[in-house]
């Protein structure tokens, strides 16, 4: 069947080509190596405050530091000077200084989640250090506990990224490498012998489709045996369920990549159109940040984006090991992207 | 099996800055061998590309094969063959993958093998298509273009740029095209290309026919169907002198003066007289039949190279 032979013969000029094959494996793996070593033991980021040194220490500074020590703040006492200087260099989150009989509390405008965090725990040492110099009862705390949406607690961080990680990885090779990958070879010509032949066009998108999809697939078991053997990271939900999820979220970007490179004349027109559509997609999804502040309308708008259902059920299913129940609706939103974007990118192919 | 191998009327095409093609008739018989001939830029590329439904026309009427592109497109894709100007194919495909891969779009194929031992490329089948010289490449090209045993068969300048033996070896696979009964459209800027290959052919310039025949009838439609030619040791003198003793026009080329005459015999005492009288410092005369080239030239009054 043509569309097999077609299939076929794209796996096999793609292997031929061992170094970007390589990079393709290679490259989620080198993320994957890199985020999971960083937050390798523990929950996550620690969050730390830059304390500038009292030229004179008192009880309650000693107190203080007692306190912020016994709420697991990495205190680094520093001299006014060289605090100074690190603040200036940007590497401080919060810093916490003597402001004449108190203190006060600076907090770095460009790294405000952590800042605001450790702020929070800086002002509870507070309040514990002022009732042991009182001799008061301690004030008491309310607990606090990091999970996720399908209440998970996992002490290893790199497991939360995993999924994030996989997803992101497809969205931009589809919207970023295929897509580039078609329009430069158009610019080179390189179909213009196809277009004489009864070739369909259908035949030869829907081929290039299945053959990224199966190099996503193998791509995703790589990363999910690398994140296996070295960080312990386990797939909580069904392998099926994650290939199902993975193949529509594919196939869905995939598409929607050739559906651009319809759009550009030119691999540098193509860089624009591209970005143009996977920064919003990327900001707007609610995935790496919450839209509650934004305009309903907005709102509205972004529920009908597939990048957000796609890497919810890709996280419901890894780390919560959670079925595909909660997540029809997403899914079947993925999918009429995906039918869609194909129509489109069928519609808008030229051969030259 | 109805109407000609190709008709077509009124073609047209302007791109932005240069009006490609100009109002163009053409009819090719079944089983012809018919050649555009004309300088880089006459539009003759355009022309084909168009035929082969490349290249969207502006106005013009085409019959392939006694078939529309506009409801017919998928059948006449299925019963011509092409040849592009340059084939870019993929990097790293064989090519024998090539014509295994290629023959499966259409509903009957030759086999690989056939094809290879046709255009001789037996020894690079299973090398890479990005290894192979552009005589070999333009060698696959032409395989490709037989790979659905197509009626007609489209040559986009099949032999630029190869050598002489590889030009020749070429001619011989298009001559065997002929002979299986294909007809056969290329085009060339090679005046002894159309000349040896070609049972018609047009001649085309700016965008327009200027002239359509056999290379006989071309020729003989002449005026001055002989050319004498003066060679020199080097770059030819001003033939003002010469030519003006000699009462004929007198055309200086590179190393030689052309002097275009119906009738040498008469010409040849007159002009040793006149070389003498003026001393002209020529090396030898030779005398020929005129070819297409000079049909070329006195139509548009450039040559075929310029």
């Amino acid at each position: 069947m043509l569309l097999w032979r077609q299939f076929v013969m794209e796996w096999r000029l793609y292997s031929r080509d061992r170094v970007a094959m390589f990079w393709t494996f290679a490259f989620p793996v080198v993320l994957l190596l890199g985020f999971g070593t960083i937050f390798r033991d523990g929950g996550g980021p620690k969050l730390s405050i830059v304390r500038v040194q009292p030229a004179t220490p008192s009880d309650r500074d000693a107190a203080l530091d007692k306190a912020l020590a016994d709420l697991h703040l990495v205190v680094q006492s520093l001299p006014k000077a060289e605090a100074e200087a690190r603040w200036s260099k940007g590497e401080t989150a919060a810093q916490l200084e003597p402001d004449g009989a108190g203190f006060r509390l600076r907090l770095n405008s460009y790294l405000m989640a952590q800042a605001g965090a450790t702020a929070g725990l800086a002002n509870q040492a507070w309040l514990v250090a002022q009732a042991r110099l009182s001799g008061a009862p301690e004030p008491q705390r309310i607990p606090v506990q990091v999970e996720s949406p399908g209440h998970k607690r996992s002490t290893n961080y790199a497991s939360f990224l995993l999924p994030g990680l996989l997803g992101l990885n497809l969205v931009s090779m589809g919207l970023f490498s295929v897509g580039m990958v078609n329009v430069s070879y158009r610019e080179k010509g390189k179909f213009r012998r196809l277009a004489v032949t009864p070739l369909p066009k259908w035949i030869f998108l829907l081929g290039q489709v299945l053959h990224r999809l199966t190099v996503t697939v193998v791509q995703a078991a790589i990363l999910l045996l690398v994140g296996r053997l070295v960080f312990g990271i386990q797939n909580q939900g069904s392998f099926l369920d994650l290939l199902l999820i993975m193949t529509l979220g594919t196939g869905c970007f995939m598409a929607f990549g050739f559906a651009l490179s319809g759009f550009a004349e030119t691999s540098e027109g193509y860089a624009a159109i591209s970005n143009l559509v996977f920064f919003p997609l990327m900001m707007l999804s609610g995935v790496y940040f919450t839209l509650d502040s934004a305009p309903s309308w907005l709102q509205h708008l972004v529920a009908g984006l597939p990048l957000a259902p796609f890497i919810r059920a890709l996280r419901a299913v890894f780390n919560d090991g959670a079925g595909l129940a909660g997540h029809g609706l997403g899914l079947a939103i993925v999918l009429v992207w995906g039918l869609a974007a194909f129509v489109l990118a069928v519609r808008r192919f030229r051969w030259a | 099996m109805s109407g000609p191998a190709l008709r077509i009327r009124g073609l047209r095409k302007a791109f932005p800055k240069v009006v490609a093609v100009d109002g163009v008739d053409l009819e090719v018989a079944r089983g012809e061998v018919f050649g555009l001939l004309g300088p880089n830029g006459a539009g003759k590329t355009t022309t084909l590309e168009i035929i082969e439904g490349l290249t969207p026309a502006d106005a013009g009427d085409i019959e392939i094969l006694g078939l529309a592109w506009r409801d017919r497109g998928q059948e006449i894709r299925a019963r011509i063959g092409v040849q592009l100007q340059s084939t870019s194919l993929f990097n790293k495909i064989t090519p024998r993958e090539a014509l295994d891969l290629y023959g499966r779009y259409y509903p009957k194929c030759r086999t690989a093998a056939d094809l290879l031992a046709l255009v001789q490329l037996e020894d690079k089948a299973d090398a890479y298509h990005i290894t192979l010289s552009g005589g070999q490449q333009q060698r696959l090209a032409l395989a490709l273009a037989l790979v659905n045993d197509p009626e007609t068969v489209f040559l986009d300048e099949p032999t630029t740029g190869l050598d002489p033996q590889a030009r020749r070896s070429l001619w011989d696979v298009v001559r065997r095209m002929k002979a299986e009964g294909r007809t056969v459209v290329l085009t060339t800027h090679y005046m002894d290309e159309a000349e040896a290959l070609c049972d018609r052919l047009s001649i085309m310039d700016h965008g327009k026919v200027i002239a359509t025949g056999t290379p006989a009838s071309l020729i003989a439609d002449l005026e001055l169907p002989s050319v004498v030619e003066l060679t020199f040791e080097e770059a030819a003198p001003d033939p003002a002198a010469f030519a003006a003793r000699l009462g004929q026009a007198v055309e200086r080329r590179a190393d030689l003066w052309e002097i275009p005459t119906p009738d040498p015999k008469a010409l040849l005492p007159r002009l040793l007289e006149s070389a003498e009288s003026v001393s002209v410092p020529f090396q030898q005369v030779h005398i020929r039949r005129a070819t297409l080239e000079d049909v070329f030239l006195h139509r548009t009054g450039r040559s075929l190279r310029e």
